[in-house]
């Protein structure tokens, strides 16, 4: 019955269209207005589920081009793992660390990952990119960038 | 004064040496800003603010002009290089633009958008030379109940952004008015769906969704690609060069696009993003060839293109004749006038008839000036693509956080633009378009909005919508839009089978 | 070799950036330079005990163009170019959640010494209305530097032409009559209007409010589809003079002096017992120790008498309306409570 990818996609989808009517259900009445602010959050409730219904009944076959697009090597899951970690730990330490030490240190980092293996370019770029993006920012601009542990 | 002595009067203004600077300096300074992803004309406005402090007021608003409909021009260099809508405005032009640059025709892809614009950017201007004052009339008859219509009208386009499940594009759209539910209610000040977190109460910002969803879920593609290198460095991706069907092709749109773009741009609050959608999908519908869009069509850049720099300039009618702002841009531009001292309002072109002429000929000075500018350099920003991709993504994934952060200065938000991101990459992966959604965000919204406050004011009554002539033939066209197609559909199937049988 | 070049390309975008950029920053520079020339030569600060020691941090709890953003540059650069403070200024935008994420920024420092925010009153309107745990009472007010005050206006074609010919309508058909506001309801636009007419006698709780966005109100109002905007005197002016809008009353306590708004009735006048003002101030973090809060409150006062600070009012046509530290926290007080007691009236609060 759930074999197909869609049909899955579609059990969440109800899933969130359920979540987000009871949310909509939840809001507080306003006395004073015409239309209240729980009128559109409950209709596309409704619909979102109706459409998730729609899509499981439906249960189109995927065509080969779809199906390609889902098989990943496990090599790239990985890799696109490894980037969404690095990118958690870049915005946890930036406002701590500042924009300069956590930028230099991603980029070296992450260029190396995807395979840019020359090291004395993959540090200049770092430091040279990281630098100029910075000081037009914070010194031409004026737009601040936190400065983090660094001086400057 | 006629017409023609008030604009030989504005060029005398306009073509001073020190204004003919501030021209080239702010769109200079407009399209450099306006390409780095998530500083868009807002951004680039303020920051210019401090530096008209004592300027002469004509010389203030024409930097400021300059800077703004300069970034809307640099703003689709992203959108077709990197897949990064920096403004809402340029997000139609990622459709075809992005897709012409993976083709290895970057440089062509910017060389239309670059013409595009320049047309369109001129016809406003030769618009707001013209018909500014009787235009803001038309402007003022534009209540809640027309922008509801309008906005309907936009969202009738989900269907046609789809080239697959057109129940998936449909959820998309769905989800995506979810989201833009997510805030503070403007007409009742209730929370919605904030779960009591300040951060949440003016909503997801749009360059949010639209780097996460866009730019961030590209990257996953460049990663899975990462060892072939786009494009071998003696391949000629800079070039500029446009067939002669092409230009055939999309004159027509770009005509059209142009002219109804300047006209949206008028409408206080409605302006260059919906502009630009609305031409991009007018001309998918009415194209002899609907599916090439969305996989490399020079008219899907080119009508966009041309639309939102037209509503840019267009914009500007509300602003100089009337004195009031029509989008969060002009608005800027407002406070930067009483800044240099000048009132703004509907005595302006009374008052101060230096800035309103003056202004209106500097853009067509600027808007040569950009093209010129930007043709030469086409070829050194195609560039961006030879660069390895090993060091291409990482320095993608800086710049989509720094654009965020630029704005909102908040940790939250970055982490809200990894959670797009990844939620554009499930989309992708199960065939989910993500054009449906941010439409649907960027006009949801808005059209609840306008729903509720014209049912307050007729006091419940939905006749106010059909009361209304131009409400009512907005929503007869909406209505067409939807059915019309699917009809025609029918009946050429129906023929084709009568025929094949 | 390739890689040199398109590497070369790429910087020479950025550096492109900063060349242009740094065009745009030289008047500041030159600023700079003027304040270390003349900062010795200045003995006018009195010698207060405490004197910041390092730059002083000055938030601007919303995005950059704002009102809050304009009041919090302005204070910064008159302080800085009159060399009232020798410490540099640097104004920090914390935008978000109608001031509320600024506002738990500074809290997080309540200690910090060097950290200064513009203030008006959303500072009252937004924990009114439940969306910030952090009000007034949470900071220390410094001063109040200028004040604004609410406008009543309708079209030039409405059939009203005064305060009280709308009253009267909104006596006798509540639903006849639809007011417009830039923001929700509960706030500083909905709230003025809603303070006004119920001193009036008007039924409160029936007033039809709608709230646009983006400054959409005008529009509202001149396209005819809405009867009454709230708003502020300085947004009425121009479309005064231009004839387009009738001014039904303003809420400040006396006629104002300057020629145009001279013209603008007030509530007052017109029998309606209701003063609003839309002031703006200085407030810095709660546990700002005495000394410092007295620093502050002495080089604001010191600023407000400098012809820097009298130009700039001018340029923003904001009026003087000068409280100090004590003061402006009593009538904070005061505003907030009558305000609070407005609000439970008409069940916006419970």
């Amino acid at each position: 019955m759930l074999h197909t990818a869609d049909r899955k996609v579609a059990l969440v989808l109800m899933a969130i269209s359920l979540v987000y009517l009871i949310l909509s259900y939840q809001l507080p009445e306003f006395p004073y207005t015409q239309v209240d602010a729980d009128m559109l959050p409950k209709s596309l409730g409704y619909l979102l589920l109706g459409l998730a219904v729609l899509l499981f009944i439906q249960n189109k076959p995927e065509t080969e081009e779809q199906k390609a697009q889902r098989t990943i090597k496990k090599e790239d899951l990985m890799l696109m793992l490894i980037t969404l970690v690095a990118l958690l730990l870049y915005v946890f330490f930036l406002e701590m660390l500042g924009f300069v030490i956590c930028t230099i240190i991603f980029l070296i980092f992450t260029m190396r990952m995807y395979g840019y293996l020359n090291w004395t370019r993959n540090v200049m770029v770092s430091f040279i990119f990281t630098f100029i993006l910075y000081f037009s920012f914070n010194y031409l601009l004026n737009i601040f960038l936190p400065q983090g542990i660094l001086p400057f | 004064m006629s017409t023609l002595e008030s604009v030989l009067y504005g060029f005398e203004v306009a073509l001073t040496w020190q204004n003919v600077m501030f021209v080239f300096i702010g769109v200079l300074a407009g399209t450099i800003i306006g390409m780095l992803p998530g500083l868009g004309p807002i951004s680039a406005i303020a920051v210019m603010i401090p530096l008209s402090y004592g300027m002469p007021p004509s010389s203030a608003l024409i930097l400021m002009a300059g800077v703004y409909y300069g970034a809307i021009f640099g703003g689709s260099t992203s959108s077709v290089l990197l897949n990064a809508p920096g403004v809402a405005s340029t997000v139609a032009t990622t459709f075809d633009g992005y897709p012409l640059a993976q083709q290895g025709k970057a440089g062509k892809a910017l060389a239309i958008a670059a013409l595009s614009s320049f047309v369109g950017g001129t016809v406003a201007t030769i618009g707001l030379m013209l018909i500014a004052p009787q235009l803001s009339k038309v402007a003022l008859t534009f209540g809640p109940t027309e922008y509801f219509a309008l906005m309907l009208l936009g969202l009738t386009a989900i269907a046609s952004l789809s080239d697959g499940s057109s129940v998936k594009a449909f959820i998309s759209a769905t989800v995506g008015v979810m989201v833009a539910t997510i805030g503070v209610d403007a007409q009742t000040g209730t929370q919605r769906f904030t779960f009591g977190s300040p951060k949440l109460f003016d909503g997801i910002d749009f360059l949010v969704i639209a780097l996460g969803l866009f730019a961030l879920a590209e990257v996953t593609q460049l990663i899975i690609s990462r060892k072939e290198s786009l494009f071998k460095s003696g391949s000629n991706i800079g070039s500029l060069k446009i067939t002669k069907p092409e230009v055939k092709k999309m004159a027509g749109p770009v005509g059209r696009q142009s002219v109804l773009g300047f006209l949206i741009g008028v409408l206080p609050g409605a302006g260059a993003t919906i502009a630009s959608f609305l031409a991009y999908i007018t001309e998918k519908r009415i194209s002899k060839d609907p599916d090439s869009f969305g996989k490399g069509n020079v008219v899907g850049v080119a009508a966009p293109e041309s639309a939102n720099n037209a509503a840019a300039g267009g914009s500007f009618v509300p602003l100089l004749t009337l004195g009031i702002p029509g989008s969060g841009t002009t608005a800027i531009m407002l406070g930067a006038l009483l800044v240099v001292g000048v009132q703004p309002g509907p005595m302006l072109l009374t008052d101060h008839p230096d800035v309103f002429w003056g202004v209106i000929a500097s853009m067509y000075i600027g808007n040569v000036m950009l093209l010129i500018l930007n043709l030469p350099l086409i070829p050194y920003f195609a560039r961006i693509l030879y660069i390895p991709k090993g060091m291409l993504i990482s320095l993608i994934l800086i710049f989509c956080l720094i654009g965020v952060y630029g704005v909102s200065f908040s940790q939250f938000d970055l982490y809200l633009l990894i959670i797009f991101g990844v939620i554009g990459y499930l989309m992708r992966l199960f065939s989910f378009p993500p054009a449906p959604f941010i439409l649907a965000f960027i006009l949801g919204g808005m059209m609840e909005q306008s729903f509720r406050q014209a049912l307050t004011i007729s006091n419940g009554s939905l006749r106010i919508f059909f009361d209304r002539p131009v409400s009512l033939a907005l929503l007869i066209i909406a209505f067409a839009s939807l059915f019309v197609p699917f009809l025609i559909q029918r009946i050429t199937n129906r023929g084709k089978k009568a025929k094949t049988s | 070799m390739n890689m040199n070049k398109n590497f070369l390309t790429f910087v020479l975008i950025l550096a492109l950036t900063a060349i242009l950029a740094a065009c745009g920053d030289d008047n500041e520079n030159e600023n700079e330079n003027e304040n270390e020339n003349s900062s010795e030569a200045n003995s006018s600060v009195e010698a207060d005990a405490w004197k910041p020691s390092k730059p002083i941090e000055f938030i601007a709890p919303a995005g950059a163009g704002g009102g809050w953003d304009t009041t919090a540059r302005t204070v910064a650069k008159v302080l800085e170019e009159e060399s009232i403070v020798d410490q540099r200024m640097a104004v920090v935008n914390k935008p978000g959640g109608g001031g509320a994420i600024g506002w738990s920024y500074i809290n997080e420092k309540s200690t910090d010494e060097h950290l200064l925010f513009p203030t008006s009153p959303p500072i009252m309107f937004v924990p009114l209305n439940d969306q910030s745990d952090l009000g007034h009472k949470d900071f220390t007010p410094l001063a109040a530097l200028t004040g604004d005050y609410a406008a009543f206006i309708v079209s030039a074609d409405s059939p009203f032409d005064t305060m009280n010919d709308l009253v009267d309508a909104m006596k006798e058909d509540p639903s006849s009559v639809t007011v417009v506001g830039d923001s929700a309801p509960g706030s500083m636009d909905h709230m003025q209007f809603i303070k006004a007419v119920h001193a009036a006698g008007v039924d409160a709780k029936e007033v039809k409010f709608v709230s646009s966005q983006d400054g959409a109100g005008m529009t509202m109002l001149l396209g005819g589809q809405v009867d009454v905007y709230s708003t502020g005197v300085g947004e009425a002016v121009e479309q005064y003079r231009a004839g387009n809008i009738k001014v039904l009353g303003i809420t400040s306590e006396e006629r104002l002096t300057e020629d145009v708004v001279s013209e603008f009735p007030t509530l007052k006048e017109q029998g309606i017992d209701d003063v609003f003002i839309v002031w703006r101030g200085i407030m810095g973090p709660g546990d700002m120790s005495e000394e410092s809060a007295a620093f502050y409150e002495n080089a604001l006062k010191e600023m407000t008498e400098t012809d820097a600070w009298k130009e700039e009012l001018e340029r923003y046509g904001w009026e003087p309306n000068w409280m100090g530290s004590e003061e402006f926290s009593a009538f904070l007080d005061e505003q907030y409570d009558t305000i609070e007691e407005l609000m439970i009236e008409i069940g916006l609060r419970n």
